[in-house]
């Protein structure tokens, strides 16, 4: 009996071990990523090219406020509906109290960057961190500074609603761990710059594939099917494949008059989520547009999931 | 048997109305592909440089445009609300719930026809403008066209 209880004690002490050590594996993986204001070297911001950053970011077409024509009216509240829950933009202008006019710069590098709010929560991946965090951070905080000199929107967006247990943001970390690798974009000097530009301008701030990509059980994008399309993450209806093999019959031109005009070269346009998304390419200069063509072009042809059979 | 002719006579007559309907749908969808290469394959295609100008087929293009401004108020019946569509695309709903605002995006898409048509000259002129009419495709296709 005496040596059954020494063994029972023994297994405790182990056990309590290996969940303290699990308790604190957890938590270190899990600790928001932040910047530090110290860290950033001198920059004098640039609210020109910041604006070029904010057109091709995309950044109005979720959070400008639904429902009224100015894209520059960063209120928040669009609702992008997702299999964890609903997720409303939040309230990116320079309000103090419901905005984003408290931040500091670093603040807001660390949002876009680490996907981290300034309280130091983990931000849902509805925000597209895991292509943003490619963006110079350079970039970043000229993108803030255009953003101070818009209006500010009194108007505080609503809340996630998020069931259990996708709500617990701590977890997010984990998700962090498996999907988002931390590096900033890298220039391939085997190609041209022109491509560089296109592939910064697709993958660090037009967060394409955020869409154009399938995403496994977990929401993280399916690497080997980056580009090639697959069910629309907000539930109706297909994305497209963009890699050649969706898009082998478009030239160039086609993509980049596409990106200006949202027409296809069959005559089509753009519909549903897209077309916010061409309302701000085509802001761009016709350079950059040219840039993501080049590069898209250059996607090799990949096979997207299959698409199901229509119903009915 | 006089009334077996007259069921069957009813049956076929509603078939008969139930295919119209379908053909509506089938006139749709055609006339969009019309709009389609009218505005892609020509104007466009002359826009992008992929084509020469040639203003009898500009003409034509803008003659497709404007049959199919005429037309799509009766290519959206109320009849056809609701009824099968084609493999890639179908109607939002909101054709026939928000009639005001689908009658809006036509009117709009109407008066960029024109008045495209009234400033297109040559080459230049085309290209300062014919983005006017893509402009209004895609904003009633925002919201008044669904993926299938």
């Amino acid at each position: 009996m005496r040596t059954d209880h020494r063994v029972l004690k023994r297994f405790l002490i182990l056990f309590a071990f290996f969940f303290v050590v699990g308790l604190g594996v957890y938590w270190w993986l899990t600790i928001p990523a932040t910047v530090a204001a110290s860290t950033l070297p001198a920059h004098t911001p640039d609210v020109a090219n910041g604006k070029i950053v904010f057109n091709a970011g995309g950044c109005a077409s979720c959070h400008a406020t639904p429902k009224q024509d100015d894209k520059h009216a960063l209120g928040g509240g669009l609702p992008l509906t997702s299999p964890f829950g609903t997720f409303y933009a939040p309230n990116i202008s320079p309000d103090p109290n419901v905005g984003i006019g408290r931040w500091s710069e670093a603040d807001f590098v660390t949002a876009l960057l680490k996907g981290t709010s300034p309280q130091g929560e983990h931000y849902f991946p509805a925000f597209p961190y895991t292509s943003y965090q490619r963006m110079t951070s350079a970039d970043a905080r000229d993108l803030f500074a255009y953003i101070k000199t818009l209006a500010p929107v009194t108007t505080k967006a609503p809340d996630h609603s998020v069931g259990f247990p996708f709500d617990l943001r701590r977890n997010l970390g984990v998700w962090k761990f498996l999907f988002m690798d931390g590096q900033p974009f890298v220039a391939d000097s085997s190609k041209s710059p022109q491509w560089n530009r296109g592939a910064y301008l697709v993958n660090a701030l037009g967060h394409c594939a955020e869409c154009h990509s399938p995403r496994n059980a977990l929401g993280g994008i399916e690497e080997k099917q980056r580009f090639a399309g697959g069910p629309n993450p907000e539930g109706q209806g297909w994305v497209p494949n963009i890699t050649q093999k969706g898009i082998g019959d478009w030239s160039e031109k086609d993509i980049a008059y596409f990106l200006k005009t949202g027409e296809t070269p069959e005559g089509d346009t753009a519909g549903g989520s897209m077309a916010p998304v061409i309302r701000n390419t085509t802001q761009l200069s016709d350079e950059d547009r040219a840039a993501m063509a080049a590069y898209l072009k250059s996607l090799p042809a990949v096979e997207g999931p299959p698409k199901p059979a229509r119903k009915g | 048997m006089k009334y077996a002719f007259l069921v069957a006579g009813v049956l076929a007559l509603g078939i008969g109305a139930v295919s119209a309907q379908q053909d509506i749908v089938k006139d749709r969808q055609a006339q969009m592909k019309a709009t389609g290469r009218a505005l892609g394959g020509t104007l466009s295609a002359m826009a992008k440089g992929d084509k020469p100008y040639d203003q009898a087929a500009v003409d034509a293009a803008f003659a497709t445009l404007t049959e199919t401004a005429t037309k799509l108020p009766a290519l959206f019946a109320d009849s056809t609300k609701g009824l099968k569509e084609g493999n890639e695309y179908s109607s939002s709903p909101k054709v026939w719930d928000d009639k005001a605002g689908f009658a809006a995006h036509i009117a709009d898409f109407s008066k960029a026809v024109s008045e495209t048509k009234a400033k297109v000259k040559d080459l230049d002129s085309l290209k300062a403008n014919v983005g006017a009419i893509g402009k209004q495709c895609g904003a009633c296709h925002e919201t008044y066209r669904l993926k299938s």
